[in-house]
């Protein structure tokens, strides 16, 4: 299963388009990361509150389930740049050059027109619950606190159509290397074999502690 | 054609789709995008005029999904878990944790060893990954046991297995997970793991000491220390414990009153003592915004693929496939236990080729009814079921072995990717030496999983009492 991996970057109009994309995506992805954090102060919070003040928060459970979206959308191009949404690679690591370029195309082409389905799809559970003339805009609203539930439906479609662009940008990618024939393609994350996965699965975990460090050499 | 063929063609279209590399999650929207549209359209006779009114119809339907499924606050639990998980590196736990338990057990034969299970099982079931803490005791343990002479196959086999403790032991983000799909209680989960989780770890420890004891240079005993050294080791451990027993006391408290709150507020708990702890060892905003990136990344990755998921779990309820499908199981002329083992073989098959959550998550929307079932369906009472537990039990029971089915793929060959980690961080060690390190740890693993077939009063003990008082 492959999880994230590092994109080759050079002077390409591809490459400076890949990098700016990804510097919205990750601004996306922190927001998902501070919605997890404040969730666990929210938590503590209401907590406390209950069992020192006798006093429990309100619309702790309305502000969870609109925080959730955010936690789940809002990440989905970041995870697609780096190859982070899991795959069974078996069959299509064994590939190489031209062939698993094709197959990483078509494989593309097929996940864009399933999210731009899935914009419109949740474009329209956005609409049905949006109203100019209601207040706050709303039809429906959360059950305790009566939070306005628009935005976080909004979420949804917002964060499909980065990805749509996402995605756009790895055809490109990917056809630029199946044209072109060449064997490292910028831009686009890469299959790696199960030792290379390991090898920085452990590089990631390491460097914060240096005494763990030196006790490996 | 009927509606359960078009189940089952969409059912084969999902798996190619799968089979030839395309992310697990967007496979399944497809699938169930296509099946809706399909079962629409078919309705309507197939009429050329009709194609786009179903697809409308399909893409609202499943455009509903991913708010709608997501906003819940039982599934907020994932990301707190996670967030936990990447915190708890900062936190420093690694060392104290191994330097606790060896200096409280490291006077056993293979001393060292027993240690790095028990630290090991401990962080992991914090950490919640099980190949990052094999990662991480590859490098913490196995220098010091090499250091007193522990034989090298042995020590890295017993890194790679320990990591494998991390699914059942509290917090559990996959417990979470199969909760939520069969639509069973998180918190009767997470606390059935419990038992089954510690009753490894101690099988993987005698396992550790017999093998010491047989063979002579596996594993030579560390000792020397004094009860003051052992209680001094303690405080730095000590965020673990309290992380799994807040989770714990928050599902259900022991001493006899209410619980102390939700599982949801467990967890965040839990993750802010272990942030309290990691800002104390240093942690800064650099260490922070890298943990919130990889958090957002990892719950994308799982929220994705279970909207994904429901979307196709959407189709297959117009197709009602889970239902035929059980009922061929349930038809079949054998014992239901036969038919129950040869369902947790084929998951040891896929396991070995696929990721625990993408496998539970694609394949429990049909296996697990068929599972409910066998044993008689989800209202069956204990007396009269075939596996001898109430259909809630069996749902638990069910979870907690499929679970530990999942994880013992991480040891096996081709991708047991523990084993890789492991042979990663430490050059001079080859693959096949901790496969071959590993194996004993597999054996132990699947008499564990027969213990629990046998015995299923290990798993579920602990969520009977919890449930017997609401």
């Amino acid at each position: 299963m492959s999880g994230a991996t590092s994109i080759l970057v050079d002077n390409s109009a591809l490459s400076k388009i890949d990098r700016s994309l990804h510097r919205l995506e990750e601004f996306f992805a922190l927001i998902g990361g501070i919605a997890v954090f404040s969730l666990m102060f929210l938590a503590v919070v209401s907590v406390t509150g209950r069992h020192f003040f006798n006093s429990p928060l309100p619309g702790y459970v309305d502000w969870i389930e609109q925080a959730m979206p955010l936690i789940a959308f809002i990440g989905i191009a970041y995870c697609q740049r780096l190859g982070g949404h899991i795959r069974m690679d078996i069959l299509i690591g064994r590939l190489k050059g031209r062939p698993l370029w094709l197959a990483e195309v078509v494989s593309c082409v097929v996940m864009l027109i399933l999210m731009m389905l899935m914009v419109w799809g949740s474009y329209a559970h956005f609409e049905r619950s949006f109203d100019f003339a209601s207040p706050m805009w709303s039809r429906d609203s959360t059950l305790d606190i009566r939070l306005p539930i628009w935005p976080a439906k909004l979420l949804a479609p917002l964060a499909f159509s980065v990805l749509c662009l996402r995605l756009v940008l790895q055809i490109w990618g990917y056809g630029a290397a199946l044209i072109r024939g060449t064997n490292d393609p910028v831009a686009v994350p890469m299959i790696e074999d199960a030792s290379t996965v390991a090898a920085r699965e452990a590089e990631t975990v390491s460097g914060f502690d240096d005494d763990e460090k030196g006790s490996n050499k | 054609m009927s509606s359960i063929d078009i189940g089952i063609a969409v059912t084969i279209i999902l798996l190619i789709m799968v089979m030839i590399g395309m992310r697990v999650a967007f496979a399944a929207a497809l699938a169930g995008l296509i099946g809706l549209v399909w079962i629409f359209w078919a309705k309507k006779g197939m009429a050329g005029d009709q194609f786009f009114w179903a697809l409308t119809v399909a893409v609202k339907t499943a455009g509903q999904v991913p708010h709608s499924k997501i906003s819940s606050q039982a599934l907020s639990l994932i990301p707190t878990f996670i967030l936990i998980g990447y915190l708890a590196y900062y936190a420093g736990l690694t060392k104290a944790l191994f330097e606790a338990a060896k200096r409280w057990v490291g006077w056993l034969p293979g001393g060292l060893a027993v240690s790095t299970v028990f630290a090991t099982a401990g962080f992991a079931a914090v950490s919640g990954a099980s190949v990052a803490t094999s990662a991480v005791f590859a490098r913490v343990a196995i220098p010091e046991m090499l250091a007193v002479g522990y034989d090298k196959r042995f020590a890295a086999g017993v890194v790679a297995a320990a990591g494998t403790l991390a699914s059942l032991i509290p917090p559990s983000a996959i417990l979470v997970i199969y909760a939520i799909i069969v639509e069973q209680d998180v918190g009767a989960l997470l606390l059935a793991g419990f038992l089954p989780g510690a009753f490894s770890a101690v099988i993987y420890g005698g396992l550790v000491i017999g093998l010491a004891m047989t063979f002579k240079n596996f594993g030579p005993p560390v000792g020397g220390f004094t009860w003051v050294q052992r209680f001094k080791s303690l405080p730095g451990a000590f965020p673990i414990f309290f992380v799994i027993a807040i989770i714990i006391f928050f599902v259900y408290n022991p001493f006899g009153g209410d619980a102390w709150g939700t599982p949801t507020e467990g967890g965040a708990l839990g993750a802010f003592v272990v942030f309290l702890m990691a800002l104390y060892r240093g942690m800064r905003w650099k260490e922070l915004k890298s943990a919130l990136l990889e958090t957002a990344k990892l719950s994308v990755m799982i929220f994705t693929i279970i909207w994904g998921v429901l979307i196709y779990v959407r189709f297959l309820g117009f197709a009602d496939l889970p239902g035929a499908f059980s009922e061929w199981i349930g038809s079949l002329e054998q014992s239901p236990m036969l038919t129950l083992i040869i369902i947790l073989l084929a998951y040891a098959v896929l396991g070995m080729f696929m990721d625990a959550i993408g496998m539970l998550l694609l394949t429990l929307p049909v296996v697990y009814p068929a599972v409910m079932a066998l044993n008689g369906g989800l209202d069956v009472s204990a007396a009269d079921s075939a596996f001898g537990m109430s259909g809630v039990g069996c749902a638990i029971w069910f979870g907690i072995i499929v679970v530990k089915m999942a994880e013992l793929c991480l040891i096996t060959p081709p991708i047991g990717l523990n084993c890789f980690v492991v042979a990663g961080v430490r050059p001079d060690i080859t693959v096949q030496q901790v496969f071959k390190g590993a194996t004993p740890f597999f054996i132990a693993d699947a008499l564990t999983i027969a213990g629990l077939i046998a015995w299923p009063g290990i798993v579920l003990y602990l969520p009977e009492l919890l449930l017997g008082k609401s």
